[in-house]
Formats: structure tokens, sequence, C-alpha cells
């Protein structure tokens, strides 16, 4: 899975979990650029993409995740190995 | 060291020496940026200055933009040190709810740092962002432009009628907290001590977060409104070796499934509030955080934040009714009662509404004369006329005194006739489905009947065997007969679970069927 794969599987989450689609995801995008990202709604898109890429982060992963490419980065860590 | 907080706004000389006192030393990590109690001072200085020159004496409700900044608290200490009252508006709420909120206080001044005020077309803004002119240094705060039964701070909270609901706070009432806290033995903040502020500051659990470690000298670690919260928390937990933590229980809810990650041995005191505590996580957490007391903090902000603590960790007991932790006992000069229908005191061991009374008390709902004939009652106690609280909260005292929570007396609901304690369906689902948060609520149905529906915080499971247990140890009337599955609960942005939203998740979810 590439990094253009990884970006439209993640923009499907995003879609389904926040319930709109006005907003672009690269590699910059913080929580702060799209509306309903939040702290709950973190948690639910962090859920989503964990079952989505059969994957599990650890509590350091995620606390170091501060914008979209870091998510993208650590996914591709995480199914490579 | 016990500070006597002996006269009405002692709080306001101490918060002054602490300023002095400990200017060296680090008052706020913000957003990864240490600013001194020096430099807090200096703030506090210049926002002085500029109320002194712009905001006339008699206005005495001000409004404050809740930004997560130095500048922001140190606009709230400068309120008080000039005898004024903060009104906190938050910029993430609607602003149309703000201007609701100002126009109910009359303020027509409000203290922002934000570069481009909001609230510049409809109130006169002071812009804190700036470096003025500071007030002459040995100016002390203006106790006498005041009187103790000055506000301190009116906060808001969500009415049912959809008009805010405003509790004003006076500086005897929070001094009273701060005695309070000060008296207590098995609670000591030092100079050293490195203290977690997560909350908003319209939500009134932020007092006992930014407030007590000032006056000791403590250092405050707030969350950037950005930030995810809860990953955020454990960020500054481990990198930054904080020493005390007070949040409410929702936030160990979301990091429970990584428990196993976290050891923190820095932390010594972790308080919870605002919200039920269960036994069974306070234990899974205590294992992360070994070296930690915990305390379960009561209070509803009519009583000024806290009223009284159960000491977790304290007592080897650890009392709980239904898997949730016992509220303990009151403060020193609190008084609890627990009381019937018809506010008469009931026996111990018995369920009534519990009653909170002495100086934390607030003077009454704002401008509202018909909700504070209903929440409060005077007693004759001993010869003199005591006024009590209603919290709307169920308890009960035990044979040692201490105050076992039951539920919310609104969320005691009937089911065809019968009164069903939500709380109490809860835990019997929470013995089957352990490690799996789940909410009870009460549903409407299409035919307009109350139904139970059962939240579970999860992908679809079998729920059978949680029923047949279900139907083994409760009444017909109080097996839930809804269903849904979510990933996560709708919380409020005081991290309390949005019964409400929850509620309309469980009609759209009908409507989809």
């Amino acid at each position: 899975m590439n990094e253009v794969d990884i970006v439209k599987s993640l923009k499907d989450v995003f879609v389904d979990v926040l319930g709109h689609s006005s907003f672009e995801l690269d590699k910059e995008t913080t929580a702060n650029d799209v509306d309903g990202w939040d702290s709950v709604t973190h948690m639910m898109l962090i859920t989503e993409i964990e079952n989505k890429h059969q994957i599990k982060f650890s509590l350091m992963e995620l606390m170091n995740l501060n914008n979209v490419g870091d998510l993208i980065n650590t996914i591709e860590e995480k199914i490579k190995s | 060291m016990a500070i006597l907080y002996d006269f009405p706004m002692k709080f306001l000389l101490t918060l002054q020496e602490s300023l002095k006192i400990h200017s060296k030393r680090n008052a706020f990590f913000i957003d990864g940026t240490y600013f001194t109690y020096g430099q807090l001072d200096i703030k506090i200085s210049q926002i002085r200055y500029a109320i002194q020159n712009e905001i006339p004496p008699s206005e005495k409700l001000i409004g404050l933009v809740t930004n997560d900044d130095l500048e922001t608290y140190a606009g709230i200490i400068a309120l008080w040190f000039e005898g004024k009252a903060y009104v906190p508006i938050n910029p993430i709420y609607p602003i149309d709810r703000n201007n609701q909120i100002l126009k109910l206080t009359d303020s027509s001044y409000v203290l922002d740092s934000s570069s481009d005020s909001a609230y510049k077309t409809k109130f006169k803004v002071l812009n804190t962002n700036t470096s003025g002119p500071v007030v002459s240094q040995s100016l002390k705060p203006n106790l006498n432009l005041g009187e103790p039964i000055d506000l301190a701070y009116i906060l808001f909270t969500s009415g049912s009628t959809g008009t805010p609901k405003g509790v004003p706070i006076t500086l005897e009432n929070l001094n009273g907290l701060v005695r309070a806290l000060d008296r207590d033995e098995l609670f000591n903040l030092k100079p050293s001590d490195r203290c977690l502020q997560m909350f908003e500051l319209t939500f009134d659990f932020s007092l006992v977060t930014y407030l007590p470690p000032l006056l000791y000298g403590a250092c405050v670690y707030t969350i950037p409104k950005n930030a995810i919260k809860h990953f955020y928390i454990f960020k500054l937990i481990s990198e930054q070796e904080l020493t005390v933590l007070t949040m409410v229980p929702s936030i160990i809810q979301f990091l429970r499934p990584y428990f196993g990650e976290i050891h923190s041995t820095s932390v010594r005191y972790c308080s919870f509030g605002g919200g039920k505590l269960y036994n069974d996580i306070a234990e899974s957490w205590s294992a992360c955080i070994p070296n930690c007391q915990i305390f379960n903090y009561y209070g509803p902000t009519e009583f000024t934040v806290y009223s009284g603590y159960y000491p977790y960790d304290a007592d080897k007991k650890k009392k709980s009714n239904n898997g949730i932790v016992s509220i303990g006992k009151p403060f020193y000069g609190v008084d609890y009662l627990v009381v019937d229908t018809n506010n008469n005191e009931v026996s111990v061991d018995t369920v009534g509404e519990l009653c909170l009374s002495g100086i934390q008390i607030t003077s009454g709902y704002w401008k509202d004369p018909e909700r504070n004939k209903s929440a409060f009652f005077t007693r004759q106690e001993n010869g003199a006329l005591k006024r009590y609280y209603k919290t709307g909260d169920l308890c009960y005292k035990d044979t040692d005194g201490d105050y076992i929570y039951v539920g919310r007396a609104d969320f005691q609901v009937k089911i065809r006739g019968y009164r069903v304690e939500l709380g109490e369906v809860e835990y019997h689902v929470k013995k089957k489905l352990s490690g799996i948060d789940v909410v009870v609520i009460d549903i409407t149905d299409d035919l307009g009947n109350t139904e139970l529906g059962l939240a579970v915080c999860s992908e679809e499971l079998d729920l059978k065997p949680v029923l047949s247990y279900l139907k083994e140890m409760l009444p017909p009337y109080m097996i839930p007969t809804q269903f849904l599955y979510v990933q996560q609960f709708p919380h409020s942005v005081n991290d309390k679970i949005d019964m409400k939203a929850l509620r309309s998740l469980f009609n759209n979810s009908k409507l989809k069927k």
C-alpha cells in the first residue's frame, strides 16, 4: 500500500466518522483544519483506522501524531512490520 | 505550610505574596513555553493599569474570553485585584450564546487576548495582549474596592429551559474553598509541584486546577485548545513528569486501552470529580500511577467546586455502591444533609437527596427567583437558621459517616410506573461486560412510552448472555429493550457524557432501521 492509497483510505474514514467531506487531507493538515475533528472524534478516527488496516497504535505513537503526515508515516511503518 | 484564610478575602493577599516570593519559579507551562511568577506579576500589573484607566469603578462584571494563554489567567487575577468579577466566555462556543451570557450579566466590557476580537462590535474590548504601563509594584490588591459579597466569577451552565443558567460565586465563597483545601492534611501542594490544568475556564472545575497551585508557588500545565486532549495529557504526565492530576473520570476511560503502557512514578496526587468514578477503573488506573494518592472529590458549581472527598487510597475499605466510589465526608465547615421529598432529614443508610450548607454556597441563580425557590431552603439548627442547596444527587450516609453516591435524582426514571435507578442497571451490565464502557439511558419510543436503552461502547457483540444475566438479577421492567453500539459516547466540552446527544443517537438509529 503506497502513500496515495493510505491518504485515500484515510479520507474515507474521515468522511465516515465526521459525516462531511468538506476538507482536504495533505501531510500538513492538522485537527485545526478540519471541522469536527476534536478530542472525541479523534479517538473514533483512530479506532476506525486501526480496524481498516488491521493495526494497533501504541500510546507513544498516538501521543506524537501532530499532523496527517505523521499519521501516514506511522500507518506505513505499521503495515510494513 | 498552612496559611490561615481567616478573613473573607485573605486568598487575594496570599496570591499577591506568592507572586513576589516565587517570582523566579515557573507559574505556567502553556503550549510548550514556561512563564515565571515574575512574568505573570508584570502581566497582571499591565492589565490592572488598563482596567484602572479604561473601566469605570461601577462596572463589576467583566467578560473574559478564555484563550489558553498567560494573558487570560493574568486577566482573571487582575480583575480580582481590582474588585471585579470575570464572566468567562469560551471562544469555541457559538458567539450568539456568548453574547447572550454577556447580556444576562449586563457586561459592557470584555478582556480578550485575541489579536482580532470577535466582540469588538458589541462590547468595549480591552486587548490584554499588549505590553503597556504597569501599576505601581507596591500596590496591593484593591481590597477596599470590594466587599466579601462581591463576585469572583459567574459561570453559566446549560439550562433545561434553553436560557443558560448563571451561578454567581463571591470572593468569600472562593476563600471558603481555598480555606477548606488548605486545612486538608492529606492534600498539600508544594512549590515543586507540577499540576495539570485540563479544563476550559468556563467549567468551574478549573478553579481548583489553577488557583491552589498559584497560591503555593507550583507550576500549572495547560492544554492547548487544538490539542487532542487525552494524548496531550499523557504527554505532559510522561514528558513533564507531572505530580498533581485533577481530571474527570472520562479521561481515563479513553486512556483505558493503553493502561498497560502507562507507568508514571512522578504523580503523587490524582483528584477526580465532575462525574462518577468507578471502582474497577480507579483500581486499574492506580497501578499506572504507583506512588499516587487517589481522591474522589464531590461538589456542584453552586457550592464553589468542591464540598468534600473520599480518600480512595487512604481508606482500606474502598467503599462503593453499584461500583461507584464513595464521595466520602464533607470538608471542615461544610454540612451535608440527606433529605426526603419534604426536605426532612432521613436516617443513616436511607437514600435521599443530598443538600449542602456552608460558606461556599452561592447566593442563588443569577436573576432566577423561581429556580431559587426550589433549589434552596432554610432550616432551624441549634437556634440558627441555615441555608441549604439541593444538589439533585441521591446519596445515603453510612454508619462511618461516609456519603455514598447513588445517582442523579433526575436519572431516576419511571418505566411502566416503576422507579428505576439507571446506575443500578448499568452496574449489572458492567458485571457481564467488564472493561467495556456502557450507559443505560431512558428513551421515549414512538408510542411515547419510556424505554430503557443500553448504549455499548464497542463493536456489535452478542448481548444474549448479558440479557439473560439481567433477567436473573433484575425485575423485567429494568431490562433494556433498545440497543446501540457506538465507538465513543458523545461528550460535552467539559468531558461529561452528553445524555441528550446520546438519546438522539438512539432515535436516529431507529430511523435507519
